[in-house]
């Protein structure tokens, strides 16, 4: 990922191009117009072949489908320049009726694969989830520092909660001082899923026999005729043996945070928690670079408006898409 | 007394046993304000780390297609195993 922070590539992604992202466990798996015009594409390319194996890499090519160049990801900032570069010349020798705007023709999309097409829920809400390895220095807290290249930066995610959720959390007449829990779903959904370490690679999540305890209070502290504020503590213990002494990974992490809403047009504008804590252990695709013993790692997650098409991005563990919303 | 008196009684104060408000649980500890403005300033991107979420990333390739279309302009697709955007 380190040759999109390059400005020389970010100057031609952002002008010359126009820059799309995607999972790839998506999209060489959906069965629908967009699936297959991703086939056509790889088919041209090293990837080609059966859809079991990764199609990962940085592709360019043209709006009808002819690929101008692929390469490899981890490649050199050189590398993608050069791809880059390689890719516009052919571009810009191809006739000029076709490559002019408006000069190729895009079909209708049709429905798109129910099972392997993510959106954000209807009337829900999208929070940002960042994640960094941190170390005691005495009595302060800083950055961590990884050996695995990358491994000390932060790890990225999206929360996703439904309209059905949002409702659950605001009390039909609240009082100062009321308390109440997280509705469970989102308790469940925040250990689960969101409380992991994804610094260094894909995380495993954790199964539900893993949450330990989950507790997730809400204690409103302001209320007013537009608004309702919450404070929120919390605790949360994930283990993979109930014996904790024995679990070969595992999460110790408290939680704090502050919630308000906007009754009259019924939404959350901020939706805010901090979380601190020790983890241990790895998982498939994390051993490199693991820090020995436990560890701290801190979480933030905070609102987004509007999002901004790269912030619709599903959460990693969205896949399962039934599983992310407990409906397993 | 009544031999079944001890009967009589002993259901009485189990019930009033149950009936006894249970202790509430105890307050989760969260974290001290000091933490929580520390670790929000440790933990998101900081300067220099957050560089390739500056280019406008479309998520849905249909949507780059028409976009390339309208503008004359070719694609670039990052495509990745796992939360594109999901490192710097």
């Amino acid at each position: 990922m380190s040759a999109f922070a390059d400005v020389e590539v970010i100057r031609l992604a952002t002008r010359e191009l126009i820059p799309v992202c995607a999972d790839d466990w998506y999209q060489r798996r959906r069965r629908d117009a967009e699936g297959a015009f991703f086939k056509k594409i790889y088919e041209q390319s090293p990837r080609r072949g059966a859809p079991t194996s990764t199609k990962q890499g940085i592709y360019l090519f043209t709006a009808d489908g002819e690929l101008l160049g692929f390469n490899n990801a981890g490649n050199s900032v050189e590398a993608v320049r050069g791809l880059i570069g390689n890719a516009l010349k052919k571009f810009k020798a191809l006739p000029e009726a076709r490559r002019k705007p408006g000069g190729m023709i895009v079909e209708d999309f049709g429905k798109p694969d129910p099972q392997y097409s993510r959106s954000p829920p209807v009337g829900g809400a999208v929070v940002q989830v960042f994640s960094r390895i941190l170390e005691r220095d005495g009595t302060k807290l800083k950055k961590g520092t990884c050996d695995f290249v990358g491994g000390g930066m932060p790890g990225r995610d999206f929360l996703w909660l439904t309209s059905d959720e949002i409702t659950a959390m605001v009390p039909q007449q609240p009082k100062l001082g009321e308390v109440s829990a997280m509705p469970a779903a989102v308790s469940r959904r925040l250990a689960r899923f969101h409380l992991v370490d994804n610094t260094r690679g894909e995380p495993a999540f954790w199964e539900d026999a893993d949450v330990r305890k989950a507790q997730l209070r809400l204690t409103v502290t302001k209320l007013t005729p537009e608004t309702i504020e919450w404070s929120c503590s919390g605790e949360v213990l994930l283990a993979t043996s109930a014996d904790v002494t024995q679990a070969d990974r595992g999460f110790e992490v408290r939680l704090s945070g502050t919630l308000r809403y906007r009754r009259e047009k019924k939404v959350f504008d901020q939706w805010e928690l901090t979380a601190l804590g020790e983890h241990w252990g790895s998982s498939t695709y994390t051993k490199e670079g693991e820090r020995p013993g436990r560890t701290w790692l801190g979480l933030t997650f905070q609102l987004v408006g509007t999002p901004t098409p790269a912030q619709t991005v599903p959460p990693q563990a969205a896949r399962d898409f039934n599983r992310y919303f407990g409906r397993d | 007394m009544n031999r079944f008196a001890p009967l009589l009684v002993l259901p009485l104060l189990v019930v009033g046993l149950s009936a006894q408000p249970r202790t509430p649980a105890p307050e989760p500890a969260g974290i001290s304000a000091a933490e929580v403005a520390l670790v929000r300033s440790l933990v998101p991107p900081g300067a220099g780390e957050d560089q390739f979420a500056s280019i406008p990333w479309q998520v849905k390739l249909w949507d780059a297609r028409k976009l390339a279309a309208t503008e004359g302009k070719p694609i670039l697709l990052w495509e990745m195993d796992g939360h594109p955007l999901g490192c710097g």
